[in-house]
């Protein structure tokens, strides 16, 4: 058994020992792997960063709907430059059909007219219309009358269909003609087809028409592909032809093409115009099998023949279909169809505003503008096909367009389908005359924000417009717009103009245009928070935009107009899309002026003051890293009152966010440091005043933290800094609060939703502290000798920390080895202008007693942890723990002393009972003390070996 | 024992001209040996004639009078009596389709295939198997189609009409004599030709130039006019073949649209006058307003077969 207590003498040593840690070879550097798997981590870490930053992106947007009709936005503009000139158009209709599925939707109650759907109610007269010729025998009914009158009982009327069920239903009947055709009910599939088709002279729901126009060409084109297979099978056999421009009529057997011929009898004999239509469109590419050359005669008919059609909406996209169909067999010959069909379209183009139409569309409580959107996929296409025939000069279309715009009445569906589809180039070259046409007729014109923002959009590309003109057309467009009469059409428009007036023009323009802004949404009548959403996409694209992102902020009008929504959400969503993107494209690394940092400041203010107890917690972290980024930009420069007070300023205006008091601390710190070092004289001139400010402001501010670990951390960094800065006072102040800390942390907190261990950290933090009080110098005022340390070393008697705990017995070891260090004559490190204690007391007995009083206590209670171990059988632990401790009294004790000689025998024999002497650790140790030729050494080595023999 | 017959023609069409060859084969498909009383194939061609039933009274007394005028008739014996193997087998054969030569008065010669509701036009293959006393015969049968040798193409005749209230009432063929307010309406329509061949389609175009009312549809009606009977009278009726829309709704005024509709086969053929019937065909364009008020105009035409 060991004796109960050991009296503790450090070895007074002469020269620093260059062997201060038992040293063995390894065959590998023990942090080289480590620096691999950090990085590792830190690209892992990084891109994970970003993808979380991509999904946290959601959060800065108001309105997620808007969100998504910007990106529609986006991707209309990119497909249509990716696809120029490729003639592959149903690639591209692909693109434009879900475009027009997602944009075409409909709240209302839809219905659907079939015999092949169960359910429904039935329709006593189907066809209402007259048979003229009297003496109809009702006998003879022939199979052709037939065709179109279905079995009168089994048409049924499905009503009050949400948009969800009427798509539901249109699949079954996408399902219904395949299932038919597979068992032989060609005649059934046909019917379905016609049904369809009928479907689209429908215009009840018309701002469905458009979605509902997709749904059913999809089933026609089930149909026309189920008769075309079946006659190249029949033409081909299972080898077919891999392209359709290889049927050869000549080819094709006789029965194909009686089979071919019968399905287009029986399409010509439809008695209604649309679905005959539909169905021929349907069936066109059959014609290939008996003649390649009645194709382009009758896409010509066709062409024609929808001039019958008097619905303008349901005309129009028959016009398309019959495009794309007629597209997909002649593929490059196809160039003429598009554009015949857009002046039969421009022909006819009055109808779309006919009397008929607009009780139409009134009654379904639709607006003007509203009615006109549902043409521009249909006559955007058109254009757009047009537009990609290589044949044509873009040039002459354009003007040949715009002469027609100026002619025709009503012409602002053209117009904005014009401005959309032709290239930026063109419509750059021809803006001032499309300006002047809305001008003109700004009265009267619906569809106006759609002509001036893809004006606007087009404008935008230009690089370099000529200034001067730039000028003109954006007064021009002011006029119009401000006199807008909807807001939301005013901000949409407002959007790509002031991109082009950020980039073209000066700011004192933009300027104008700002108030001229504030103005309109001040008489609007309106409150601006009801366009919350759109204010953003404008105040987005400005700063987006603008050369130099600080000049936004010289502007006068650029704050007010943020400011310009009341409620709080508004305005912090408006803040927070401010803040990150003028974060994101600032490159400087400091703020100086003071009209931006003000502006800013009220910008973070909004956002901090926004926090309350419901908000999200990745919401807040958002915000703290913009205001952290904030408060790191400011500087200015030499004046470190100013500095310190926008520190106060900011420490009271953002106290709900300690991350944003963290960063303070730091900034404050590192202030401190500047100061005192960095501006050489300036420190030394203002008395210290400046390092005493920042350190009370440390003191101060640390306290209202959460998180112990971070208040601990903050203490010892603001407690080194005063320290650096010969504070002594202040530091002492500090380390005393991080002491008085250390009861209250907790074993766990929670760090990202994870309970996370504490111990590490708490090491890592005590054993900074440790290092730094040997140079902090004792308050010569108490009578205490090294003040804190006593200090450290009661509280961390009072804690009761579990004694089998590594934390509690390495910081037990560590202070031993400050306390080693400490009665030292000379201390190993010292600051500049910080007298420690070496030179305080000048190794006076008198505290080093004291100091190797605390060190025997602290022996003491090392050996009582060894106990300890020991009965818990925690035997790796109590081994290490010896070994460390033998080391420790080796090299810092005085072997020369009895009690150290034998402690130090003691722990080596426990060690060597516990475990062989093959450790590597336990063998350096001997090693380094074989090598020593200290007597005092010699001696030990030689009562060790003796011990061992006796063993 | 089961036993099958069939007639397949070569042609897909079923089409034939006078003086071609129908070639065919006669499909006998037996699951065991079958003894016959010899294989005989027959063509047939004949006009049917109905008197239509309003006139049925009046001329009750001739109604019975109306009998099948026949066109062809021939007969050939494909196999002598004797016995077919169990299996398919097929036997090929050839009908020249020729005229009778020696014409009796009325005779019209062979006449296109047509399927009108008081006037039909059959051609029929038939296929008699005879065979023993205890065992029914078999039989089968297979229509085909005559056409006309297609004729050089006749000289366009095209017509041209406007369509106003006031010839309306000249005309006295608004049907709707009980309407107060005439609209104003002024419509221009034209046809192509009247002589129609008949494998082209009818074509044409409409303009509606004003109309004060809207337009609910505007529509082409091909009628037949059948006339059947003889010196002591005949029954003429006019009934629809088929009526294809071609505007629907209120269609652009001032704006060509093209009439455009495809004959329909069988029922429609070259047009015909023999002694003791009439095949005849007319055109109607019908506009009907909102209200459902009808405008019509006439045509006669004429189909033939030509190029």
């Amino acid at each position: 058994m060991m004796p109960v207590y050991y009296q503790w003498s450090s070895l007074k040593k002469q020269n620093c020992n260059k062997q201060d840690y038992p040293r063995f070879e390894v065959s590998s550097h023990p942090l080289k792997s480590n620096v691999a798997i950090v990085n590792d981590n830190a690209t892992a870490r990084k891109s994970l960063m970003d993808s979380l930053s991509k999904w946290s992106s959601a959060f800065e947007e108001v309105d997620p709907l808007l969100r998504f009709e910007q990106m529609n936005m986006e991707d209309d503009l990119s497909h249509i430059e990716v696809i120029d000139k490729v003639s592959n158009y149903s690639k591209t209709w692909n693109l434009k059909r879900s475009a027009i599925l997602s944009k075409y939707t409909t709240g209302e109650k839809l219905t659907i007219i079939s015999s092949f759907l169960p359910g429904g109610e039935k329709i006593s007269s189907f066809s209402a219309l007259i048979r003229q010729v009297s003496n109809l025998n009702e006998k003879v009914k022939h199979r052709l009358e037939q065709l179109d009158d279905f079995d009168e009982g089994s048409v049924r009327k499905t009503m009050g269909l949400s948009q969800q069920e009427f798509v539901v239903k249109i699949n079954m009947l996408n399902d219904e003609i395949k299932k038919a055709w597979d068992s032989e009910q060609r005649v059934k599939a046909f019917k379905i087809g016609i049904q369809c088709s009928k479907l689209l002279s429908d215009v009840t729901v018309m701002q469905f028409y458009p979605s509902k126009f997709v749904l059913i060409t999809d089933i026609l084109d089930t149909f026309g592909n189920l008769v075309f297979d079946r006659l190249k099978l029949k033409s081909y056999g299972t080898a077919g032809v891999n392209n359709i421009q290889d049927i050869d009529p000549a080819q094709v057997p006789e029965s194909a093409k009686e089979t071919c011929q019968n399905w287009l009898f029986k399409m010509a004999s439809i008695r209604e115009l649309l679905p005959r239509l539909y169905m021929e469109m349907s069936l066109l590419k059959c014609y290939l099998f008996i003649s390649k050359e009645e194709i382009k005669p009758a896409v010509a008919r066709l062409t024609k023949m929808i001039r019958g059609i008097g619905n303008p909406l349901v005309a129009a996209y028959l016009r398309v279909y019959l495009c794309n169909v007629a597209s997909k067999i002649l593929g490059q010959d196809s160039e003429d169809i598009y554009y015949n069909n857009l002046k039969e379209f421009l022909d006819d183009y009055q109808q779309i505003f006919h009397q008929m139409m607009r009780k139409k569309y009134e009654a379904q409580l639709l607006t003007m503008d509203k009615y006109l959107n549902l043409y521009v996929p249909a006559v955007d296409w058109l254009m757009y096909c047009t537009l990609n025939d290589s044949s044509k000069c873009k040039q002459t279309l354009l003007e040949e367009l715009l002469a027609q715009c100026e002619q025709i009445e009503n012409n602002e569906l053209l117009l904005c389908c014009v401005v959309s589809a032709f290239d930026s180039s063109n419509i750059i070259k021809k803006s001032s005359c499309i300006l002047e046409m809305v001008e003109n007729d700004v009265d009267r014109m619906v569809l106006i924000n759609e002509v001036l923002s893809s004006l606007g959009e087009h404008l935008c590309t230009a690089d370099n417009y000529r200034h001067q003109s730039a000028e003109t057309l954006i007064q021009t467009f002011w006029k119009i717009a401000s006199s807008m009469q909807s807001a939301l059409h005013f901000l949409q428009v407002l959007e790509p103009w002031l991109q082009f007036a950020c980039t073209h023009l000066s700011t004192q323009h933009v300027n104008i245009i700002l108030r001229g802004t504030i103005r309109y949404m001040v008489k609007c009548g309106r409150p601006a928070d009801d366009f919350s959403g759109n204010f953003q996409f404008v105040l987005k694209r400005m700063l987006k935009s603008i050369p130099d992102v600080e000049e936004l902020f010289l502007m006068d009008a650029f704050m007010p107009l943020v400011e310009l929504v009341q409620t709080s959400n508004a305005r912090t969503m408006m803040a927070k899309t401010v803040l990150s993107m003028f974060f994101s494209r600032y490159d400087s690394n400091c703020i100086e002026d003071h009209i931006i940092i003000s502006s800013l400041m009220r910008l973070c203010t909004i956002l901090h003051d926004s926090i309350n107890a419901v908000t999200v917690e990745d919401e807040s972290k958002l915000y703290a890293d913009l205001i952290n980024k904030f408060i790191q930009a400011v500087s200015y420069q030499d004046d470190f009152e100013q500095q310190l007070n926008f520190y106060v300023e900011s420490r009271s205006a953002f106290i709900k966010l300690d991350a944003v008091l963290v960063t303070l601390v730091h900034a404050v710190n590192a202030l401190s440091l500047r100061g005192a070092g960095g501006a050489g004289g300036a420190g030394a001139a203002s008395g210290g005043w400046l390092q005493r400010a920042c350190a009370a402001y440390c003191f101060v501010t640390v306290p209202s933290l959460h998180c112990a670990i971070t208040k601990l951390h903050l203490y010892l960094l603001s407690g080194q800094v005063a320290l650096l800065n010969n504070c002594i006072g202040q530091a002492e102040a500090n380390f005393k609060a991080l002491i008085g800390l250390i009861p209250d942390i907790p074993d766990y907190i929670l760090e990202d939703g994870q309970k996370k261990p504490t111990h590490t950290k708490v090491a890592g933090i005590l054993s900074d502290f440790l290092s730094t009080m040997l140079i902090l110098p004792d308050n010569l005022d108490s009578n205490c000798k090294a003040y804190i340390l006593s200090g450290l070393i009661k509280t961390i008697e009072r804690i009761h920390w579990k004694k089998t705990e590594p934390l509690y017995y390495s910081t037990l070891l560590r202070i031993l080895d400050l306390l080693c260090e400490m009665t030292q004559e000379k201390y190993a490190y010292h600051l500049d202008s910080v007298l420690s204690n070496d030179v305080l007391y000048g190794s006076e007995t008198e505290f080093v007693e004291i100091i190797e009083n605390y060190a025997t206590n602290i022996c003491q209670e090392l050996l009582v942890v060894l106990k300890m171990l020991g009965d818990v059988k925690e035997t790796k632990k109590q081994y290490n723990l010896a070994l460390e401790l033998f080391w420790r009294v080796i090299r810092r004790g005085d072997l020369l002393q009895g009690p150290m000689l034998s402690l130090a025998a003691n722990l080596w024999m426990l060690s060597q009972k516990l475990q062989d002497s093959n450790n590597k650790l336990a063998k350096t140790m001997l090693l380094a003390l074989q090598n020593d030729s200290k007597p005092a050494s010699r001696r030990l080595l030689q009562k060790l070996e003796e011990s061992s023999k006796a063993s | 024992m089961s036993a099958n017959l069939t007639i397949n023609l070569k042609r897909a069409s079923k089409v034939y001209n006078e003086g071609e060859i129908i070639a065919g084969i006669v499909v006998v498909e037996s699951s065991g040996d079958l003894r016959h009383e010899g294989l005989t194939l027959v063509m047939e061609g004949f006009v049917n004639l109905q008197l239509s039933t309003k006139n049925v009274g009046i001329f009750e007394a001739f109604s019975n009078s109306i009998k099948p005028i026949n066109l062809i008739t021939t007969s050939m014996e494909l196999v002598p009596p004797g016995k077919i193997p169990s299996g398919i087998t097929e036997i090929p054969f050839e009908v020249p389709l020729r005229a009778r030569q020696a014409v009796s008065p009325g005779y019209p010669g062979l006449l296109e295939t047509y399927h009108g509701v008081f006037v039909n036009v059959m051609y029929i293959l038939k296929c008699n198997m005879k065979r023993s006393f205890l065992n029914k015969p078999l039989n089968a049968s297979c229509q085909f189609f005559v056409q006309y040798k297609q004729q050089e193409p006749a000289p366009l005749k095209p017509v041209r009409c406007e369509i106003t209230p006031s010839t309306i009432r000249a005309s006295g063929s608004a049907s709707g004599s009980g309407r107060t307010v005439m609209p104003q309406f002024q419509i221009y329509a034209e046809i192509d030709t009247t002589v129609c061949p008949l494998d082209k389609p009818l074509t044409g175009k409409i303009r509606v130039d004003e109309c004060s009312v809207p337009i609910k549809s505007i529509e082409l009606q091909l009628v037949r006019v059948e006339t059947c009977g003889c010196a002591e009278g005949y029954s003429r009726d006019a009934t629809e073949i088929q009526n294809i829309q071609i505007g629907d709704g209120d269609v652009c005024r001032g704006r060509d649209v093209p009439l455009y509709m495809v004959l329909p086969r069988l029922f429609t053929c070259p047009t015909t006058t023999t002694v003791n019937f009439k095949i005849e065909f007319e055109l109607n364009i019908a506009v009907i307003f909102e209200d459902d008020y009808l405008v019509t105009e006439n045509f006669p035409i004429l189909l033939l077969r030509s190029r």
